[in-house]
Parts: C-alpha cells; sequence; structure tokens
C-alpha cells in the first residue's frame, strides 16, 4: 500500500458490514420515533444553517440595508419556510443587516430554498448596484423525519399498526401475555419486542443462517406453536425456536403450515421461487396437489373445508376434496381468511389494487356463502404495496406487511374484521 | 476527255441536278409544313398547360377548403379562440395535414398572420408571416414566395378562413394557407403530352440564376443556355417564344415558350418554360433528307450506267472510223470499217471505206506511174552513159578503118593508138557497168560496236589530202565532236555514208569553202552533221536528191545519196537536208544506238546481191 | 345421492361461469394486487445503436444510454447508488481512503462468481478495472483492490457505480459478468438475449429471460408494444408525455441534457459575447412546452435541479433585447452552422427555432446537419446520480474543459467529500467557458405494457429489470 492511512473514511450504511451495534441502535432510535407517533422531528434546528448562510450574505454585502425575498422551492413545507425566514432575517440583523423596501435597499437578497437528492441547497443571489450578481449557498442534509405524517382514516376493516423498519418485513405476530410480545420475521432474523409504557422495545434478535442467496419477493410466515415459542418457515430453510431464546434452523424443504391452525394444511414452498408448488399435504380431502399458487385461505363448512388458491396464472381455485374449480378473478395474489364471527362467519380477505397504474394495493373482504365470491363493504386503500398477507395463527386476525415506497419503509399490521358494520 | 466520257458527264450532270432540285424542293416544303404544324402544337400545349396549371390552382383551392372545413381546422380555430394560446397541440398538425392532402405548404395563421402551425417551417410557431394576403382573401389560387429554413421557395398557394361555426369569437379568425411547391414534383406532375416538358424559373434574384431553374428532372443541363432568352422574358413581361439549340445534335433543339406567372403583387414570380422537342421534326427532316439523297444516289448510278450505254452505243461508231483513220494514217490503206449502224454514222463509215478504196486505187496507179517513170529514167540514163562511152569507140574504129584503107603505113602506129582508146573506154563501159550493179547489190548491215566520232575521224583522215590538193581550191575542215558513247552498226557501210556524205560537199564547193562535221549524243540516238558552205540546193533539188539517178553535179551517177539514204534506212535511222541557195547545205543523219542489235557471236555480212 | 350430488355439481358450475364472466368484466377496471411472478420473457426495445456490449468500450458513444441500461443486466460494479446519490456496497463490501482520497480500499464480497463459474477475485476485478481506467494505479491486495489516483478522487466511489466500471471478466473477446442475467444470444446492434442466472449472489431476477431489440425506429416499437409483441419500449423525449394504447408510460426525472456545443473555444471576446447573446435569445421554454410536448425543463445549468438544487440560479428566461446589447457593434463574420442528429425526428425542429430566435436577436445560425458546425445540438444523458460524477463525465462528453471543483473553491479540504458550493463554482466555471449553451433538461421514458410489473421509477430513469416481472395477463401471445 501506498502511502500511510491517516485517516478512514468507511461507508456510511452498510447492513452486511460488522458494524451491529451501531445498526441497532440505529433501529432503536427509529423506533422511538415512530412509536412514539412520528412527532419528535417535527421542528428540526435550522438555527446553524440559517447562521451559516447569513454569514456568508454579510460577507458579500457587509453591513447596510437589503432588501430579501425568499423563495421555497423544496419539499419544506409553507410554516418551515417562514420559520427559515424569520430566522434568517433574525441572523442578518445581528450581523448589521437591515431589511427594508427594495426602492431603499443597497442591496437585493433572493433566498431560495431548494433542494436535491440528499440535501437542502439554500442560495442567496445577491445584487448590488449593476454588477452581476453574487451567488452564496449553503447545504445541509435532508432528513426524512421533516416528511410530514400520513393520515389513517376510517375502515371497515380494523388494522392496528404493529412494527415499522426499513428492512422487508416477512411477518409478524403478536404474543398476547403480560407483557405483550411482538415477534417480527425479516431476511436476516426473527426480532423479539416486547411492550414497555405502551412502546415495543426490542428484547432480543434471533439470527436466521441460510446459506443459498434468497429469492427475489422474499416470503417467510411465522407459526406460533403451543410447544415451543415459534417456527419460521422460509423459501428452503425451516428455524424453529428452542430452549425459549434460541433459533435453529436448517435447510429444509418441509411443507409450509396454510392457514390457521385448526385446519391442518401443509404446502410445500419452491425454495428458489416466491410461490407453492402446488404439492399439499395432508391434503384437501383426497386431493393433494393443485396448481402452483402464491396463497391459500380456508373456508371451513359444515362437513369439509372450501380451500382457495391464488394461483401463480393469476386464477382462483376452489378445491372442495373432490372438485377443482377455477375462476379467473381480479383479486390479487394474497389472500387470507379471517373468522370473524360475524356473517357467515368467515370472511376473506383479498388484495388488489386500487386503480390502474397505481403503486397502493387495497384490501378487499369477500363473503363465500357458497362457491360464488361477492365484495361486501368498501375496499380499504394503503400507502403501497401489501407484500404479505398471512393468517394469524389462531384464525381470528391477519397480519399484512405494506411496503410504503415513499418512504422506503415496511409496516406490519395486524388486521381484525369488525363486524358490527 | 473522250467524246464519251463528255457525254457521259453531260449526262449525269443533268440527272444530278434534277434529283438535287427537287429533293431541296420537298425539303424546303417539308420543313414549311412541320414548322407550321409545329407551331400549331406548340400553342395548342401551351395552352393545355395553361388550362392544367389553372387546374391545379383548383385542385389546391379545393384542398384547402377541405381543410378549412375539417375537424382539425375547427379544433385549431376553436383552441385558438381563447387568449391562451398553446401551440404545442398543433406543432406536427399541419404537417400531417398537410401530408394526407398532398400539399407542400400547409399554415394555419391568426387574423394577425401569427403561425400556429406550418408544415413547411415546423418551427415557426408563434412568428409572423407577413406576406399572407388576409385582408382581401383571394378566390383563386396565387403564386407566393414562401420563405423556408433553407432558403426560398415559389408555390401555388390558397387561403381559406376557417368557419368556427356557432359561438366562436367572431373576431379572431383563423386561417388555412396552403399550397404546392413550384418544385420539380410540380412540373413532373402536370400531365403533358409526349415530346413536351415543362421547366420552371423562380425569379428570387436579379440577373439569372441557373439554380433557380428547375424541370422535372431537379436541374436541366446547361441552363446558360436560356439565360438570355429568360432575362429577355423577364425584361419584357411578356410571353415569348424562342429556339435552343442545347448540343450540336439538332434533334435535341427544343422550341421554347416562356409563360411569366405574376404573383398578387403583379411582380413577376416566375417563369413557366414550356418546351417541345424538335427531335420528331428533325428526325422527319432527317428522313427526308435520306431519302432524297438515297434516290438521287441511286438515280445518279442508274444515270452513269444509262448515259455510259447509250455513250458507247453512240460513240462506238464513231471510234471505229477514228481507229480506222489511225491505221490508214500509219499505211493500212486497205482498212475497212464495219458499222452495223444507219443513219449519218453508217454514211460516214460508207464514205471513209470508199475514201480508202479510192485511195488504194490511186496509190496503186501513182506506184505504177513511178515505176514506169523510173523505168525511163533509168533506160535514159543508162542510154546516156552507155552513149558516151560509144561515140568515141565508133570514132576508133571508124578510125581504124579509114586508116587500113588509105594509109597502111600508118596503120599499125594508129591501130596502136586506137586500141589504146578502145580499152579506155571499154573500162569506162564497165566501170559504168559496175558502178549500176553496186548500187542494186547494197549489203544487208553487220552491227558491230563502235564509235561514231572514230568513223569521222576516219573519214576525216581520208579526205585530208584531197582538201588541199593543188589545182584545187583549199577546203578548211573543222571537226566538232561530241561524246556520242558506245552505238551499234556496220562500220563499213557508215563509212560509206560519211565519206559519200563528205564528197558530196567538197563536189559543192569548186570554188574552196568551209566543211564542218559534227557529231550529237541524244539519249537513243546518234546524229552526225556535215556542213558545206557551197552554192546551197533549191527547195525542189532538196526534195529530189535522194531520188536514184538524180544529181546536180556535172558527174556522178546520182547513186551516192541514193546509197545514203538506203544505209541508213538500213539501221533505222534518217537523214535530212536543210539548205539555203547561196549559203551552203547541210545534211544530218540520225541514227539509232541499235545496241540491242549486237550479236555477241559472228560478224557475218551477207553479201547478197540483187539485180536492179 | 348420485343425482343430488350431480345436480349440485352442475349448478356450482353454472355459478363459477357466469364469476368468470363478471370479473372479466372486472378485470377491466380493476386490477389485481399480486404477488410478483417468476417466469416469464420480458421484451423491451431501446432505440439507441449498440455495437458491442463492452461498458467500456468508449468507441461507442452513440449507445452510451442503451449501454447503461444493459450493462447493469451483465455486470456488476463495486458499488451501486442509491436513491440518494450515494455509494452502496455491491461487489465491494466496503471501502476505505487515505487523507488525500487518493489511495483507496475496496473490500470485495466473498463467495461471488462469474457466470461461467469463474470465483470474482480480486485480480479479475484490478484488471477488468485497468481497462476503463488507464490512469488509476489498480492493484489487487488479498480480497481487497487497491485503487491509487493521480489526484484525490474524492467521489470515486460513486464513480465506480458507473457502468463504465463494471467487473467484467475479458477471455478471448467473451464478457463474463457478475451480473443477474447471462448472454444468450447476441447479435451486435440488432438484438440481446438473456438468461436469469438462477444463482445469482443478489437473488435471482423474477423473469426467466429478457429480450432486447436495438435500433429499431420509434414507431415500429410502439406499434409492436400495442399489438402485443413488446413489453416496453424506450421513448422519444417527445412521445413521454403521451399516453400508450393498452400500456402505460413511466417518466424519469429530467436525465438528459439537450445542449449547444461550440466546437471551439471563443476566440475573441466578441466571440464570447455573441455566444452570450445567444444564450439569451433562445426561448427555452417555447421549445420544451411546443416541440418537446413538455418532456422537460428548460436548463440554464449543465446538471438538473432535482440533482444540484441549485439550477434555478442560471436564468433560462430568454431577452432577445438584451442579447441584441450584448452584441452590439460586433459584426458576425459568417453565419454559425449548426450541427444536429438527423436520425433525431425533434432535433431539425429544436435547431430551426434556435436559428429563428437567434435571427431575432441579430445572430446568424444555419442548421446544417451535413456541413462542419461551429456548433452542434446535443443530448447527452447524465450518467450517474451523484451530481460530481455526472458533472464530469458531462464535461467529457462535451469536450469541455475537466471540472476542478479544488481550485474552483477554497472551502472544502480535500478530505470533505465536495460540497454544493463546490459543484456550483465548478459547474458556473464550466458555463463561463461559453463552450456549451445548456437548453433542457429531458425525461426518459419507457412505455410498458399492462403486464409489466415492478418497474423501477427512479429518477434517473435506470431500468432495474431484476425486480421486473410479467403476470399473466397479456393483450397478446403473438410472438415477436
Amino acid at each position: 500500500m501506498r502511502g500511510k492511512m491517516q485517516l478512514t473514511v468507511y461507508n456510511s450504511r452498510n447492513p452486511r458490514m460488522p458494524s451491529r451495534p451501531i445498526r441497532r441502535s440505529l433501529l432503536f432510535s427509529l423506533l422511538l420515533i415512530i412509536v412514539s407517533g412520528w412527532a419528535a422531528a417535527q421542528t428540526p434546528n435550522w438555527h446553524t444553517p440559517e447562521q451559516q448562510l447569513a454569514e456568508k450574505i454579510s460577507a458579500v454585502t457587509g453591513p447596510g440595508a437589503i432588501s430579501l425575498e425568499l423563495a421555497n422551492r423544496s419539499s419544506l413545507n409553507r410554516t418551515q419556510a417562514e420559520e427559515i425566514h424569520r430566522g434568517l432575517l433574525q441572523e442578518l440583523s445581528s450581523l448589521g443587516l437591515r431589511s427594508v423596501a427594495p426602492e431603499e435597499a443597497a442591496a437585493t437578497v433572493n433566498i431560495s430554498l431548494s433542494e436535491n437528492l440528499r440535501e437542502y441547497v439554500w442560495t442567496a443571489q445577491i445584487l448590488q448596484g449593476k454588477n452581476e450578481p453574487a451567488v452564496v449557498m449553503i447545504s445541509l442534509p435532508r432528513s426524512s423525519a421533516t416528511d410530514s405524517g400520513h393520515a389513517t382514516p376510517a375502515i371497515v376493516l380494523r388494522r392496528t399498526l404493529l412494527w415499522s423498519q426499513p428492512g422487508r418485513i416477512l411477518d409478524a405476530a403478536v404474543l398476547s401475555g403480560n407483557p405483550q410480545r411482538l415477534l417480527v420475521l425479516d431476511a436476516n432474523s426473527v426480532n423479539i419486542y416486547q411492550m414497555q409504557s405502551g412502546h415495543w422495545q426490542a428484547q432480543q434478535a434471533l439470527p436466521i443462517y441460510h446459506s443459498r442467496p434468497w429469492p427475489r419477493d422474499l416470503r417467510g410466515r411465522l407459526v406460533l406453536r403451543k410447544d415451543h415459542l415459534l417456527d419460521a418457515y422460509l423459501p428452503g430453510v425451516f428455524c424453529t425456536s428452542a430452549a425459549g431464546v434460541s433459533l435453529t434452523c436448517h435447510e429444509s424443504d418441509d411443507p409450509w403450515p396454510l392457514g390457521s391452525e385448526e385446519l391442518r394444511l401443509n404446502a410445500f414452498f419452491a425454495p428458489a421461487r416466491n410461490f407453492f408448488t402446488g404439492a399439499l399435504t395432508p391434503g384437501v380431502g383426497k386431493q393433494t396437489s393443485a396448481s402452483a399458487f402464491f396463497a391459500a385461505a380456508s373456508l371451513p363448512r359444515d362437513r369439509y373445508a372450501l380451500w382457495l388458491f391464488t394461483t401463480t396464472d393469476g386464477q382462483l381455485h376452489l378445491l372442495d376434496g373432490f372438485t377443482d374449480q377455477t375462476a379467473a378473478t381480479d383479486w390479487g395474489s394474497e389472500i387470507a381468511s379471517v373468522h370473524s364471527g360475524c356473517g357467515s362467519g368467515w370472511q376473506v380477505l383479498a388484495t388488489a389494487k386500487d386503480s390502474n397504474d397505481s403503486k397502493n394495493d387495497s384490501l378487499r373482504i369477500f363473503e363465500v356463502p357458497d362457491r360464488e365470491p361477492f365484495l361486501i363493504g368498501q375496499p380499504t386503500e394503503f400507502r403501497g404495496e401489501i407484500t404479505a398477507l398471512w393468517p394469524q395463527t389462531d384464525g381470528a386476525s391477519a397480519v399484512a406487511v405494506l411496503h410504503d415506497s415513499s418512504k422506503g419503509e415496511y409496516e406490519a399490521y395486524q388486521l381484525t374484521l369488525a363486524c358490527d358494520q | 476527255m473522250t467524246f464519251r466520257r463528255k457525254l457521259l458527264v453531260i449526262f449525269a450532270l443533268t440527272v444530278f441536278i434534277s434529283v438535287a432540285t427537287v429533293a431541296v424542293i420537298v425539303s424546303i416544303l417539308a420543313r414549311r409544313a412541320f414548322e407550321k404544324a409545329d407551331d400549331e402544337r406548340t400553342a395548342a400545349l401551351v395552352a393545355q398547360f395553361q388550362h392544367e396549371f389553372t387546374r391545379r390552382g383548383e385542385e389546391i383551392s379545393a384542398r384547402v377548403a377541405a381543410i378549412a372545413a375539417s375537424d382539425a381546422a375547427t379544433r385549431i380555430s376553436y383552441a385558438f379562440s381563447r387568449k391562451e394560446r398553446d401551440y404545442a397541440p398543433f406543432l406536427g398538425e399541419a404537417r400531417t395535414i398537410a401530408d394526407n392532402q398532398q400539399l407542400d405548404f400547409l399554415e394555419f395563421v391568426d387574423g394577425q398572420g401569427t403561425i400556429i402551425s406550418s408544415a413547411q417551417w415546423p418551427a415557426k410557431f408563434g412568428y409572423p408571416d407577413a406576406s399572407l394576403p388576409l385582408g382581401q382573401l383571394p378566390q383563386s389560387a396565387f403564386l407566393k414566395k414562401e420563405d423556408l429554413p433553407d432558403g426560398e421557395a415559389l408555390g401555388l398557394f390558397s387561403v381559406r378562413k376557417i368557419d368556427a361555426g356557432e359561438g366562436h369569437d367572431g373576431e379572431n379568425h383563423i386561417y388555412v394557407v396552403g399550397g404546392r411547391r413550384m418544385d420539380k414534383e410540380f412540373i413532373s406532375g402536370l400531365e403533358l403530352p409526349a415530346g413536351m416538358r415543362a421547366m420552371f424559373y423562380e425569379n428570387f434574384k436579379s440577373g439569372f440564376s441557373p439554380q433557380s431553374l428547375i424541370d422535372p428532372s431537379g436541374t436541366p443541363q446547361d441552363p446558360q443556355k436560356i439565360a438570355d432568352f429568360v432575362q429577355q422574358v423577364l425584361a419584357e413581361k411578356q410571353e415569348s417564344t424562342t429556339l435552343v439549340h442545347w448540343t450540336s445534335n439538332p434533334a435535341e433543339d427544343e422550341t421554347l415558350h416562356a409563360i411569366p406567372l405574376r404573383d398578387l403583387d403583379n411582380r413577376i414570380a416566375g417563369l413557366l418554360l414550356v418546351g417541345s422537342s424538335r427531335r420528331q421534326y428533325v428526325e422527319l427532316r432527317q428522313q427526308i433528307r435520306s431519302a432524297t439523297l438515297f434516290a438521287g444516289g441511286a438515280g445518279l448510278l442508274l444515270a452513269i450506267l444509262l448515259s455510259g450505254w447509250a455513250a458507247a452505243r453512240v460513240t462506238r461508231p464513231v471510234e471505229q472510223l477514228a481507229q480506222a483513220a489511225r491505221e490508214v494514217a500509219l499505211g493500212n490503206w486497205d482498212t475497212r470499217v464495219n458499222v452495223h449502224s444507219s443513219g449519218e454514222i453508217a454514211e460516214l463509215a460508207d464514205s471513209f471505206n470508199h475514201m480508202t478504196h479510192e485511195l488504194l486505187e490511186q496509190r496503186e496507179h501513182l506506184v505504177r506511174v513511178e515505176r514506169i517513170a523510173a523505168w525511163k529514167e533509168l533506160a535514159r540514163r543508162l542510154a546516156h552513159e552507155l552513149k558516151n562511152p560509144l561515140f568515141p569507140l565508133q570514132l576508133t574504129v571508124e578510125n581504124l578503118v579509114r586508116a587500113r584503107q588509105q594509109t597502111p603505113e600508118q596503120f599499125d602506129e594508129i591501130f596502136h593508138e586506137s586500141s589504146t582508146t578502145l580499152l579506155a573506154e571499154i573500162a569506162n563501159l564497165k566501170a559504168i557497168i559496175s558502178r549500176f550493179s553496186e548500187f542494186s547489190r547494197m549489203p544487208q548491215p553487220q552491227f558491230h560496236s563502235l564509235q561514231i566520232n572514230d568513223l569521222v575521224r576516219d573519214v576525216v583522215k581520208l579526205v585530208q589530202a584531197q582538201l588541199q590538193g593543188p589545182g584545187r581550191s583549199t577546203i578548211e575542215c573543222s571537226v566538232q565532236l561530241a561524246d556520242t558513247g558506245e552505238m551499234a552498226g556496220d562500220p563499213e557501210l557508215l563509212h560509206r555514208v560519211l565519206s559519200n556524205l563528205v564528197l558530196n560537199a567538197m563536189d559543192a564547193m569548186p570554188q574552196g569553202g568551209r566543211l564542218t562535221l559534227l557529231t550529237h549524243a541524244q539519249e537513243n540516238t546518234v546524229s552526225v552533221e556535215v556542213q558545206d558552205t557551197g552554192m546551197g540546193l533549191s527547195p525542189e533539188e532538196c526534195d529530189r536528191l535522194f531520188t536514184p539517178y538524180y544529181t546536180s553535179k556535172g558527174h556522178g551517177t546520182g547513186l551516192g545519196l541514193a546509197i545514203v539514204q538506203s544505209i541508213v534506212s538500213d539501221h533505222g535511222g534518217s537523214v535530212s537536208v536543210r539548205s539555203e541557195p547561196a549559203h551552203g547545205t547541210t545534211f544530218t543523219v540520225v541514227l539509232p544506238r541499235n545496241l540491242d542489235k549486237l550479236q555477241p557471236g559472228g560478224e557475218e555480212r551477207n553479201d547478197g546481191q540483187v539485180e536492179v | 345421492m348420485k343425482r343430488t350430488s350431480l345436480l349440485w355439481l352442475a349448478i356450482n358450475s353454472l355459478a363459477l361461469a357466469s364469476l368468470a364472466v363478471a370479473s372479466l368484466t372486472i378485470t377491466t377496471v380493476a386490477r389485481a394486487a399480486t404477488r410478483p411472478h417468476y417466469g416469464g420473457v420480458l421484451r423491451l426495445a431501446i432505440a439507441g445503436p449498440v455495437s458491442s456490449l463492452d461498458p467500456a468500450d468508449a468507441s461507442n458513444v452513440s449507445g452510451q444510454t442503451a449501454i447503461q441500461h444493459i450493462a447493469p443486466l451483465l455486470f456488476n460494479t463495486l458499488t451501486t447508488l442509491d436513491d440518494r446519490g450515494e455509494a452502496q456496497p455491491s461487489l465491494a463490501l466496503a471501502w476505505k481512503s487515505d487523507f488525500s482520497s487518493q489511495h483507496w480500499e475496496f473490500q470485495l464480497r466473498p463467495g461471488i462468481a462469474f457466470s461461467d463459474g469463474t470465483p470474482l477475485t480480486a485480480n479479475a476485478v484490478a484488471a477488468s478495472l485497468r481497462v476503463a481506467n488507464p490512469r488509476w494505479n489498480i492493484s489487487p491486495a488479498g480480497d481487497s483492490v487497491i485503487i491509487e489516483s493521480d489526484s484525490a478522487a474524492r467521489e470515486l466511489p460513486a464513480e465506480l457505480a458507473l457502468s463504465r466500471n463494471s467487473v467484467v471478466l475479458r477471455e478471448g473477446g467473451k464478457l463474463i459478468g457478475t451480473g443477474p442475467f447471462t448472454l444468450a444470444q447476441w447479435e451486435p446492434g440488432k438484438n440481446l438475449a438473456l438468461s436469469a442466472r438462477e444463482d445469482y449472489w443478489a437473488r435471482r431476477p423474477f423473469v426467466d429471460s429478457v429480450e432486447i431489440a436495438i435500433g429499431r425506429s420509434p414507431r415500429d416499437q410502439m406499434l409492436s408494444l400495442e399489438l402485443g409483441r413488446l413489453d416496453g419500449v424506450e421513448l422519444a423525449a417527445e412521445q413521454a408525455s403521451g399516453t400508450v394504447a393498452g400500456g402505460r408510460v413511466v417518466n424519469s426525472a429530467p436525465d438528459e441534457l439537450l445542449t449547444i456545443v461550440f466546437s471551439r473555444d471563443a476566440h475573441s471576446p466578441e466571440d464570447r459575447r455573441l455566444r452570450q447573446a445567444l444564450g439569451l435569445a433562445i426561448d427555452r421554454s417555447l421549445l420544451n412546452t411546443v416541440v418537446l410536448h413538455s418532456s422537460g425543463e428548460p436548463a440554464g445549468g449543465l446538471l438538473p435541479n432535482w440533482m444540484t438544487g441549485y439550477e434555478f440560479l442560471f436564468s433560462t428566461s430568454p431577452d432577445s433585447q438584451r442579447a441584441r446589447q450584448i452584441h452590439e457593434g460586433i459584426n458576425q463574420s459568417s453565419a454559425w452552422n449548426l450541427g444536429y442528429d438527423q436520425t433525431d425526428p425533434s432535433a431539425r425542429v429544436i435547431a430551426e427555432r434556435i436559428a429563428l430566435n437567434a435571427q431575432d436577436a441579430g445572430i446568424n445560425i444555419k442548421p446544417n446537419p451535413a456541413a462542419s458546425p461551429d456548433a452542434q445540438l446535443v443530448r447527452i444523458r447524465l450518467v450517474s446520480r451523484d451530481a460530481h460524477v455526472a458533472l464530469n463525465h458531462l464535461a467529457i462528453s462535451l469536450q469541455l474543459p475537466a471540472p476542478d471543483p479544488h481550485r474552483a473553491s477554497s472551502q472544502s479540504t480535500s478530505s470533505q467529500s465536495l460540497s454544493t458550493a463546490d459543484l456550483y463554482a465548478a459547474e458556473n466555471a464550466l458555463l463561463q467557458t461559453e463552450r456549451a449553451i445548456p437548453l433542457l433538461h429531458l425525461r426518459t421514458a419507457v412505455a410498458l405494457a399492462r403486464n409489466v410489473h415492478g418497474w423501477s421509477e427512479a429518477q434517473d430513469g435506470r431500468w432495474d429489470l431484476p425486480n421486473v416481472w410479467l403476470s399473466a395477463e397479456k393483450p397478446s401471445t403473438e410472438k415477436p
């Protein structure tokens, strides 16, 4: 190596670098921000950049009378821009620059609040007499915390935000008890959080070891067990918890449990893909195979269970143990059945696009009294794509994972159906 | 030039001139007829062209009217009736519509002439087009100069107001201006009859610009050839016609009719040039010319053949006559002419045959007369010669007889004297007889190579003593010898010729004088002149000089010169005499060199003897 | 019992049939939020000529945009840029530099193999990078690659994300990469077929293969898209705002620069003033809204505002009066020839519009694609989301002097990353040379069939084909 390393600058954000403590603390701080209701960074500190810009302007104009115009070209909202305007005037006056009407001013300062991919860019064009305008600028990092929060409209479907993180969430499950615990499955680990004074606190991360690269559109399912804490199913990998706090993973093509616990049906998952192969065990009645599918939902009947499969060819298959009936539907590939106790007792949740070319998905609720699904209620819209929809083990609720691409975050929601509508 | 050739030439010339005259007359008449037809055709075509041009204008007007009534135009009109102007939706609109309607130019403009959409210059939206006649819309198509990104072009335009229908703000109208470019496509799109083409000259710049001339192929070759004509028409501002020689080939010639085209301001925007090819005419003319030439040539050939035959028929008897005349001239007096014809030539031939017949008879008569005369002369001469010695013989014998009778004592003496005289006279008689026999006994010459100068010298040496002998007047002798070269001849005979001539000359100068001998050499002949300064001869004497037994001297047999002539003639030569009385006489002997007669072997002499 | 069950089946069948019909009618309105599908052939068309797939082939200038789309399919770079334009690990897991930013060490990700099975080694990376960067001193060191440059290279991690710095194993004329696809078929300038790698280290792409038709006319492309023979086509800028029957259009942020570039430096102050006047004379806004159907934004600077945050400082408003004042008294010796790309349908109109604007200001310009140009109308794609890297490469493409932010600004020491003010100073200095007159920043766009999902809508219009998947619905099953 040539020369002497005087200073080492490591790249900033790298999930695979051996810097787990830093990442954990980052996650932790994020958790704090999110859980505390998005309120933390509403009032960032603009003081330093205001001071820097004022000093630069003053260096050009010197003390005197100026006229100041401010234009906001950035994603900052009007309140923030006004705040910055005020702050700047204050800083300038402390440097001996008075703001006066344009006709009285010795210099005209046009300030623009702009931004690029990484930073806010504040510029000042200073026009003195007939000279070419002088330009000064400062830049400051953009913070996602300044993004405004989102509204949660009233819904037919009751959804509860369980967890949010930048990395992809595969599944989540809430363990009732005292204190309540939350399990979150992502590509690398099962994270366990504990409810403490109204907030989820990270308790433990159980890493998942796998030798092969994960497939694109990674899926995984958490299944709570009575005899041990959990089983985690991932493509080609099966993990089971042991001794309460550790996770044992091995390569396995064991079938994944479908539906809720009481309807025991397992299906084999294609290890390098994002769908089930169609092989069923022990089978629906005598049927042990279906077309390759993405998701399944079960509807218990008196003497049998009707299984719905969203197959990879975009169709809906209905298996009752004897027949395999096909229907081309406009359903999305994610479905889950929820036992609400109202109506026929069981409803099917299915994803859909809320409109053409939209990035946002919605969830619709269907009743299937016989073999004909019909829509009940209004679709519930989500700000992003639903990347996972799994029924909870007890069948009373489901968990949906939403990818909000505008924020780049994954959010896990618990979905329950309120049937008093 | 023979009579036959003369006849031939006269016949041929007559035929040729006749054919040529006919050809020229036919050609002139054909040209006049064609030019008249061509003028009429051009006029008809120009009229057709103008009709076609007008039709084009109407077609453009119809298309523009169709565009003005189209939905697209109404849409534009509606969009621009509002205050906010958005050119974007219409940027390519004009081009699309223009393509559909097969127009080169299409613009949508508002009431101020601001371009909304332009097919020919899409980038010019929002800019004004000042050249548009929006104040008073012309009903028919008009010519207009159009600015283009890469220069200027002339087009046939039509303009229409878009009828925006009800509810439209009446003040701000939208107009459609469409047209077709006067380019090679336009020109080639005009329906013209075969042999005709149209060209177009865009009058943008002063002076002739070759790039402004457009024909269906693009730019015509050698546009400078019509530069003057174009400028002339532009200056005169009225239709005109000219003949253009594009190349040296007359078939490429073209009758060009120029029609000035005026724009709305009555300026000449361009010239329409309607060219009518002269090829057809030129080819027709060439056909007539070749037909004429062929007929003339064939006629001429036929004429020559016929004239040759006719001339031959006419001249053959004449030629036979001429040939016979030449034969007669050569001495063939018995020549006859056989002419199988009638008329003048036959009479002429008969007369000729009669003439030769007469001539033959007269000659035979003359020969007979001459022969008798010669015999008479010979008899007279012989009698005269013999009589002279006979008389002394008679006297001597009578003297002897008398002496015997009268004086026997003296008889012996007288006898002796008389016998001497008798013998002398008999000898004289013998000599006379010998000379006659010598003449009749002239031998054939024996050819030997010799130098004539040597012979001359020998002769002079022989007579030298006699020239200045006692009792004689002195004769001066001079010899002038040229380098005569070798020749063939009989030296003895020629020596006799020369000595005879020299002795003759000496005889001619009894009072003395001068004898001159000259030799001359020519290429094939050698000549010897013997001149004396004697009394000379009269012309009559000259004529008879070579007649045997003629002499002008008091002595001699008169055979000397006859022998000379005989020998010279045997050598193939000639002897001539010229003389003037009192000035002397000159004999000239001309001898051929006769080298071909030299016989390498024997030099025998045939001593034949002829009794005369 | 049997009879009833048969009847029951028949009724069910009828009910399902009616459901199918009903749902078919719904399909045209609502769209399924389906999970990504694996499999299928993604058929794309790109306009740009591509004669070579080698991302380091500098001779392939006209195919630069195309190769930027294609190279990431076959090859990886040591780093990638995230949405903020910051370098993120790719083949390199981590990196560090010395104080001077001249000496860099990149630690390679372990366990990666080229598509032919050859393991990725530091040697291979060094050999590959040397091809594209002969001026760097590159050496392998264990599982790291050391890069040394003559001057401070603070943007090196971002620079390495450029497709020209792809890691390529060049073996006997074959190009082998570590990317998500392998080459199945390649007809230079015509067709490219790629197959997904099952063992791709960063997850197998959804589609099985990608077929890319190259150099087809925009009209052909659109027709094929509408007939269902293609799943996606690259659009010309003026088409970007349009709509596509049976599909959708995805626009990028303006990431292409349309500019006039002079072939020579201004040779005199008069020449400079004429060029300034020309810049003032052009009505960029009308060019954008009318000629290019608002597919871009008027550009005063070389880099777009979303990248720099200060582009609005460079004026774009036309002022032909001021233009006249600037060049008053200067006699333009001869008309400038303005060259443009004849294959670009809107370039001619733009050039002619510029000539008209210039004429208004008394400047004589002739659009002439054939003659040797005094100035050229060019479109250049910004190669990177990193503004500094993008500016550097823009300067190289336009043959402008290399921007020198170190000299332009004294504010930052060599260890700090370059600030926006430095960037502004560098860009301003480039513009001061009067070699280029920026006109517009144009969006790039693709038209996609309805069955194409997961298309990246990143600002810089880059293609993220591994994440693209095809749903079963297809307007037509016809093969291209």
